[in-house]
């Protein structure tokens, strides 16, 4: 059954489809609060995509360990170390884009986009 | 020999000595933010003798490419720098007395890293430190763009945000797809290894990436958010943003097509983007009251004009681009400091309650004048030597499509003189209606005046800016090899 699907299609389609997900939440819906929940999942699916490059079957993580004292028994750790930078650049991101919007909530009192409308959206 | 690392290291240490020191020092801290841009502008200008005979590459914590991060500095990296570090210290000198009341640290704080930000992406020879300096550069302007505390600042830096953020994802995809495919970040094994990748994926890997960068150079139909935050930011943060920020995000794309990805035959749709910005750009700063949005649009149409020059396909053309980024940062960071006290004097921002405002205002609005005439290219400013180098190098492909390009950036022209004229004509005919504008203090003319010498007295170093120009446009114009970095 495993031979059938291998992980890399996967992890292809679940990234592909987590960033069409996030991005058709981000223009489509009203609420900021959900924009921000779209920029996660789009997020999310861009961080699958990164590690999933330096995928390779059968082999383990690349911390040191027994399974994984040679380089032709591990993954590639480069894609690794991307998507854990890339994780915390898309939470700072992710916090302070709720920061900004409680402020706007003060001023403004609604989380409608069609609502606010002190400039053009 | 300086290293130029220090250009991103000093502003990144200052910014954090500033937030640690904040407590103690209150508003003093500005002293440490104007000390550390000194030391940039004045390393930025030291090394540029040097790198004008060979590039320098500076390898961090002895990881030799393409396994390690690398600076690759060469004439372009170090001219951007210059622009960067000579305009981050002018404006700060002008938020000294601009930017009022407690809690300035985080303000300088934050114009540190977006200068971290900026020189970082200028000179980065590694593509997912490139992503990384491009995010530093992005938070503080959202922050920065909402610095003001207003609501039309936090939508603005909302919008800002949300489309900043969308940018980024699609430049981390076309990272991931970069990694995918050739194996290296490094730039210039990149630049070796790009050739043999499919020409579906090769496409597909620089359209997410010009969309990604595209959303911070405010390219049409992505720049929907430039409006409202250069609009809505503090007058100190649009001269940045319209100074230097959008012209970082351009620099990089056309590094890219250029230098790294080497696909010149996209340049093409590049042209027609550029001219559709500007004609976008400037036909909607037509319509506008309010002065800052007409600034932040005519952004626009000049960020479309420097991307019609870039996209040429000559060195001539991007070397008359180059020419054009020094023009417009030193202009419209005048238009955007003048306009800033004015708001303050009027309290309003609509341009028709300005009248005769020359009269209690006679060195701002002269100053106002100059950066108007130089922006639309009037001789002897800067601004007519760039467009002028812009339309011969256009004209001298000889074909078609270039001449009616030609024709659409003139028309591009006329608009933008119109309305600024317009303007101009309220500043100086009939009395002023409310009382107490008065003149704007030392610290903010002087830097606008500094600005205003170099667009003034730049056709007396006009050989040496074509020379250093012509330089940068020859880095750019050829690929980047793997010798340069070991």
């Amino acid at each position: 059954m495993i031979d059938v699907i291998s992980i890399s299609l996967v992890l292809n389609i679940a990234s592909s489809g987590l960033i069409l997900i996030g991005m058709y939440i981000i223009f489509t819906q009203k609420n900021l609060i959900k924009i921000v929940i779209g920029l996660g999942l789009a997020d999310t699916g861009v961080n699958v995509l990164l590690v999933s490059t330096g995928y390779i079957d059968g082999n383990t993580a690349p911390i040191f360990s027994n399974a994984a004292l040679t380089v032709s028994s591990m993954v590639d750790p480069v894609p690794q170390a991307l998507v854990l930078t890339s994780i915390v650049i898309g939470f700072g991101v992710s916090a302070l884009a709720l920061a900004l919007i409680i402020k706007l909530f003060e001023k403004a009192g609604t989380l409608d986009t069609s609502k606010i409308r002190g400039l053009k959206w | 020999m300086v290293n130029p690392i220090l250009l991103i290291i000093i502003p990144l240490g200052a910014a954090f000595l500033i937030s640690t020191v904040a407590g103690t020092l209150k508003n003093s801290t500005k002293y440490i933010a104007f000390l550390a841009l000194l030391g940039n502008v004045w390393i930025s200008i030291s090394l540029l003798p040097q790198v004008m005979k060979h590039p320098i590459n500076v390898i961090i914590s002895g990881i030799k490419p393409p396994l390690g991060i690398n600076l690759l500095v060469g004439p372009m990296g170090t001219i951007f720098s210059i622009i960067i570090s000579v305009a981050g210290i002018l404006v700060l000198l002008y938020s000294f007395k601009y930017i009022e009341g407690e809690g300035q640290s985080k303000y300088y704080t934050l114009f540190l890293l977006l200068i971290t930000g900026s020189q970082g992406m200028i000179l980065t020879g590694d593509v997912f430190n490139l992503f990384v300096f491009f995010e530093i550069l992005a938070i503080s302007s959202y922050i920065l763009v909402g610095y003001a505390g207003d609501r039309n600042g936090f939508e603005a830096a909302i919008k800002y945000l949300i489309l900043g953020s969308v940018g980024s994802i699609f430049i981390l995809i076309s990272v991931a797809l970069i990694y995918q495919e050739t194996g290296t970040l490094n730039m210039a094994d990149l630049a070796g290894k790009f050739a043999s990748v499919a020409t579906g994926k090769k496409m597909m890997i620089m359209l997410f990436f010009i969309t990604g960068m595209g959303v911070e150079a405010a390219i049409f139909p992505l720049n929907s958010w430039l409006p409202d935050a250069h609009s809505s930011a503090p007058s100190s943060i649009s001269a940045v943003l319209s100074g230097f920020v959008i012209e970082v995000a351009l620099i990089v794309i056309i590094k890219f097509v250029y230098s790294i990805f080497v696909m010149t035959e996209i340049l093409h749709y590049l042209c027609l983007v550029g001219v559709i910005t500007l004609l976008v750009g400037e036909f909607a700063a037509f319509n506008q009251g309010n002065i800052k949005r007409v600034l932040a649009y005519s952004s626009i149409g000049q960020i479309g004009l420097i991307l019609f020059a870039m996209s040429l396909n000559s060195e001539a053309g991007l070397s008359a681009g180059i020419m054009q980024v020094v023009n417009h940062t030193a202009s419209k960071s005048i238009l955007f400091l003048v306009a800033g006290y004015m708001i303050k004097m009027t309290g309003s921002y609509q341009f028709k309650d300005y009248k005769g405002i020359a009269k209690k205002m006679p060195v701002s609005s002269f100053l106002f004048v100059l950066g108007v005439l130089s922006l639309i290219g009037v001789p002897p400013f800067l601004g007519f030597f760039s467009k002028l180098n812009i339309i011969i190098a256009a004209l001298a492909a000889g074909n078609v499509f270039n001449t009616v390009m030609v024709f659409l950036v003139l028309l591009g022209t006329v608009i933008e003189s119109v309305y600024f004229l317009k303007i101009l004509q309220i500043f100086y005919i009939g009395e002023p209606v409310r009382e107490g504008i008065k003149e704007a203090p030392f610290t903010a003319v002087f830097p606008i005046a500094l600005f205003a010498v170099v667009i003034l007295l730049g056709f007396l170093v006009l050989p040496e800016i074509n020379m250093y120009a012509g330089s940068a446009a020859a880095e750019l114009f050829t690929k980047i090899q793997m010798a340069q970095v070991f």
